[in-house]
Formats: structure tokens, sequence, C-alpha cells
């Protein structure tokens, strides 16, 4: 191996570890653009990188690779407006992305998760905020016209957290509208019980309506357990 | 030596014209061995009932993470599922039996058929989701043809799917939102088609089977009706059409559940339980639940839209029910 290449490839790591003086990173810019062998060590480093990343955040790589796999595919794809990022620097872009919400979780995950998520006037946690609309953008995920979601709402975060435990259990968040002024003649764990009961029947009946067969019996895994009975029980709204 | 040479490239280009054309014939001829997407839902829709299958899935959302031990098997007409969850506090094992013959407006709609909304006009899957198969992956040791399933408004999600090109079964889907991030995702680990498990044979015997409702069961192109409703829902999202209906019960309950045939929604109507809770805007994982409520008459009545469909489609069936004329 040549001189020029050791240096070539020391650079690369130097690269990778955030460490390249803008002198090498520009030697190595030029280099990768003409010598595939070393754009071939650039993507080994990344795709290591990468699995690494994913033995800790493991949705992160499935989710993402799914993406750029239907943007690769999918260049007529309407609804998500997805075309634009059709280079490789949108795939990027968007691994990226979903990298950081995966990231996020984990970090919520080491949280200490009673303090934030079950303070009963923090704002939506931004646990929740993976699926606000105002964070979606693109015409796709407008409203019908004439409707809005609840804007002019408070917002209460119930986390059926079990504090003895590591455990990330459910969040569940609801907004309740302001216009609502009467005093509260209901318990936190009545809203809960209520609608676990109605989760319950809605996915007896979506097992047998949909694509999905028994799976929709799931989704209850978490609502029904005793942990998040006994988180709700915990958590307070009254919060005026 | 000039003829030899002149000879070989002829020979090229003749052999080069022909591969050409090969590639050119076996493109239509490929198209025409494969199924279609559509083809695929439906053997999808029947392999799910008829099997007999048994594995452990992954549901995961968020960042949670759950399995779940699942046993299908059809033994003499009747179908037995067993669900079992394999982690977190311990919760009932799920068991029910239901008739194989026993079609529901979803299997309908998935299985391709029009389904009749009223005179002049019929639901089907294929005006409210474009399919796209996007070749080959390997799910939970199997071969599977991954389908993307894009709904053709904002009223609805859509799909990722992975099906099992020898069973036909469904071994992974991940719902997407419309800005393609995925909300939930099912994925089997591990799966054995077309075997008998011992594990249900006592309880089986035992009766520790719950039978499921068949009052829902369709007809081709009959649909389930509301008759004894004082309600009716002025506003249905194009594509969805009643699935079920539960006339009031002993606790002031009545329900309907409506399904495209991916998605489904169901609307709970209270006139005691939950009339106490305020307007509720919820979100689970994927599941929204828009709770609002109604004065009639001097009596309350809380209305309830829950369902795997975009916050503003519940909220807006929920905002269109009303009393029936």
């Amino acid at each position: 191996m040549s001189d020029h290449k050791e240096r070539l490839e020391q650079s690369l790591s130097a690269l990778m570890d955030g460490e390249a003086t803008e002198m090498e990173t520009h030697r190595l810019l030029k280099a990768v653009a003409e010598d595939p062998e070393l754009r071939d060590r650039w993507k080994r480093y990344h795709m290591a990188s990468a699995t690494m990343k994913g033995d800790s955040v493991a949705t992160s790589v499935d989710y993402s690779g799914a993406i750029s796999a239907a943007i690769d595919q999918e260049p007529t794809h309407r609804l998500s407006g997805l075309a634009v990022f059709a280079g490789s620097a949108g795939r990027f872009a968007i691994a990226a992305s979903v990298a950081l919400v995966a990231v996020f979780g984990v970090q919520q995950l080491n949280s200490p998760i009673g303090s934030s998520l079950l303070d009963g006037d923090s704002e939506i946690s931004e646990f929740a905020g993976v699926d606000i609309p105002a964070e979606n953008t693109g015409p796709a995920i407008q409203f019908p016209s004439g409707f809005q979601p609840t804007i002019n709402a408070r917002t209460v975060s119930v986390g059926g957290n079990n504090k003895s435990s590591q455990r990330i259990m459910p969040v569940l968040e609801f907004q309740q509208q302001v216009q609502s002024q009467v005093k509260q003649q209901y318990s936190e764990a009545e809203l809960r019980a209520y609608l676990n009961n109605i989760m319950t029947k809605h996915s007896s009946h979506a097992a047998l309506n949909s694509n999905q067969g028994m799976l929709p019996f799931a989704r209850l895994s978490e609502v029904g357990s005793q942990d998040a009975v006994k988180g709700a029980g915990e958590a307070s709204s009254e919060k005026e | 030596m000039i003829v030899p040479s002149f000879f070989k490239t002829t020979v090229k280009a003749i052999m080069q014209a022909a591969l050409v054309a090969a590639v050119l014939l076996s493109g239509p001829l490929f198209a025409g061995q494969m199924e279609s997407a559509q083809d695929l839902m439906a053997r999808m829709a029947k392999a799910s009932r008829e099997l007999n299958y048994s594995g452990v899935f992954t549901y995961e959302h968020r960042g949670n993470l759950t399995s779940v031990k699942l046993i299908h098997e059809v033994r003499e007409g009747n179908i037995y599922e067993r669900l079992l969850h394999m982690d977190g506090s311990q919760r009932d094992v799920l068991s029910r039996s239901d008739k194989v013959d026993c079609l529901r407006t979803g299997d309908m709609l998935l299985r391709g058929n029009a389904y009749k909304i009223n005179d002049d006009n019929y639901a089907r899957l294929e005006d409210f989701y474009e399919f796209h198969i996007k070749g080959d992956s390997r799910i939970a040791n199997r071969e599977v043809s991954m389908v993307h399933v894009l709904p053709k408004d904002k009223f609805r999600y859509g799909y990722v799917l992975a099906i099992d090109k020898d069973s036909g079964l469904l071994l992974q889907s991940v719902l997407m939102n419309h800005a393609g991030k995925p909300l939930e995702r099912f994925q089997f680990v591990d799966i054995s088609i077309g075997e008998f498990s011992a594990e249900l044979d006592s309880q089986i015997e035992a009766g520790q089977f719950g039978s499921v409702d068949q009052t829902d069961c369709v007809e081709k192109n009959r649909k389930v009706d509301t008759p004894q409703s004082m309600w009716q829902v002025d506003w249905l999202p194009p594509g969805f059409v009643l699935a079920s209906y539960q006339s009031p019960s002993a606790d002031g309950q009545e329900s309907m559940m409506y399904t495209d045939g991916l998605a489904v929604f169901s609307v709970f109507i209270d006139s005691v339980q939950g009339t106490v809770l305020p307007p509720i805007d919820a979100k689970l994982g994927a599941t929204v639940a828009v709770l609002t409520k109604a004065d009639i008459n001097g009596h309350q009545y809380a209305i309830c839209v829950v369902g795997e469909v975009p916050r503003g489609t519940a909220s807006q069936v929920a905002s269109a029910i009303g009393l029936a004329h």
C-alpha cells in the first residue's frame, strides 16, 4: 500500500471520528470522488457505525431503511411529497431525522420518566411530539377544510409508568377542551377505564374487520396492564 | 484477416440484438407470472382466516416493544385463536372462536369485492388505496413480497406490508402516516404454518374459547344496517362502510363500526357511562380517540370515535353524528 493511500485512510478514520482537519477533508473529498475503493471503504465505515447505532436504537435502522427504500422505488408518491428527497441527500436527511426520533426515544427511556411526563401541566411531552400535526409538513397532512384540531385546548399528560421499574410505559396524552369549565366530576381512573373499555371493544372489531387478524389485540397490551392503571391513579389532572 | 473480423462483429451484433429482444420479451412474461398486488391482498385475507399457524410477533410503537404469541387454527369449520402477551404484567390470555365461513365487511373489501353502499354507490378498496409490489424480502426466515399501500386521500393511513410468498400470510405490517413516518409495526419473528398445536387441545375440550359475535357476517353485496338506532352519521370518510352495529346495551352504550377494508374505526355512543367525562382528544400509539358531548332534549350523551385513522378523520366523524331524521 502506498504512503499516499495509507495517509488517506488515516484521514478517513479521522473524518469519521470528526477529527479531520480542513485540509484533510478537502483532500479526502477529492480522492473519494476518484477512487472507488476508498468510496467503498467510506460506505463500510458508515454501515458499521449505523449498525452500532442500530444496536442501541434498533427501530431507527429498519424504519430508515424502509423509508429510503420507499423513496427509491416510489418517485410518484403523491401524498408524502417525498419525491423532493429523491436525491441521496434527502435520503440521508430522512434517515437522520428518523435516527433523531429514535435517539430521542432512548433519551426519554433513560430520563426519570415520572418527573416530566407525569407533571400534569407540562406541555404535551416531546415523546408525544412524534405525531403532533404541526410537526408534519406538506399538503397531505392538512386537515379537511373547515376543520381544525383542538388548538384551543389545554394539555394533560398521563403516564402509565411504574416508578420502580425502568421499563418505559405507555404515555397517554389527551387534550381537554377549555370550554368545559364544569367542575371535574370524574377521576383519572374513570377516564382511563372508559378509554380501556372502548379500546378493547374497538380492537376486537378491528381484529375481525382489518387485514391484521388478531394483531389489533396487541395494541391493548399496555392499556390494559396493571401498571398503566396504577400510573393513571397517581397522575393528576387537577390543574386549572 | 478482414473477413473473420467482420464476421466476428456481425455475430456480436446479432447476439446483442438477441439479448435485447430476450430482455424485452421476458419483461411482460415475468409481469404476467407475477401476482398483482390486489391478488396478494385477497390471498392474504383468505390465508389469515383459513390456515393453521402459530408464532410470535412483536408490536412496536414509539419505542415501546411488546411480544405476543399467537395460535390460529381451523377445526371443523371453526376458527380457534389464542393470544398471549409474552412480556410485561400478566394479562389475560385471549381465546376465542369464530366460524370460518363467516365473512365480514372487511373481508369482502379485502378480497376485492365491490361493496354495495346503496343503489348508486359501491366501495372498492382500490378506489381509495394504491397498491405497489416492492420486491422481495425476508421476514421470520420466510420469503415475503413487500407491498406498499398508499392512501389516495388524507382520511386514512398507508401501510407497508410483508406477505408470505408461500402461504399468503401477513408477516409484517407497518402503519405509515402521510409524512412517511411509521406509527406502529407488527412483525412476526417466528411462525410455523400448517401444523396443529397440541396446546389448544385441552383448552378446546374444556370449552375455554369464547364465541365471537356472528351477527355481522355478511353475504356478498348485503350491507349491515342500524335498524334501531336513534343516531345517524351524516358524514363518513369516502370508502368506509358500516361493518357492525351493536344496539344499546344494558349500560346504555351503542356502537357502530366502520371499515374501508384496511382501516377500522368505531363509534361509541353512551347515555350513562362516559357522560361525566370531559371532551377528549387522545392518542395512544396509532389509535386516536375523540370524545365529544351532545345534549339531546336535556339528556347528556358521550360520542366517542376510536380508530387507527388520522385525528382529523375521527374528529370529523365525531362532529357529524346526530339524531336520525
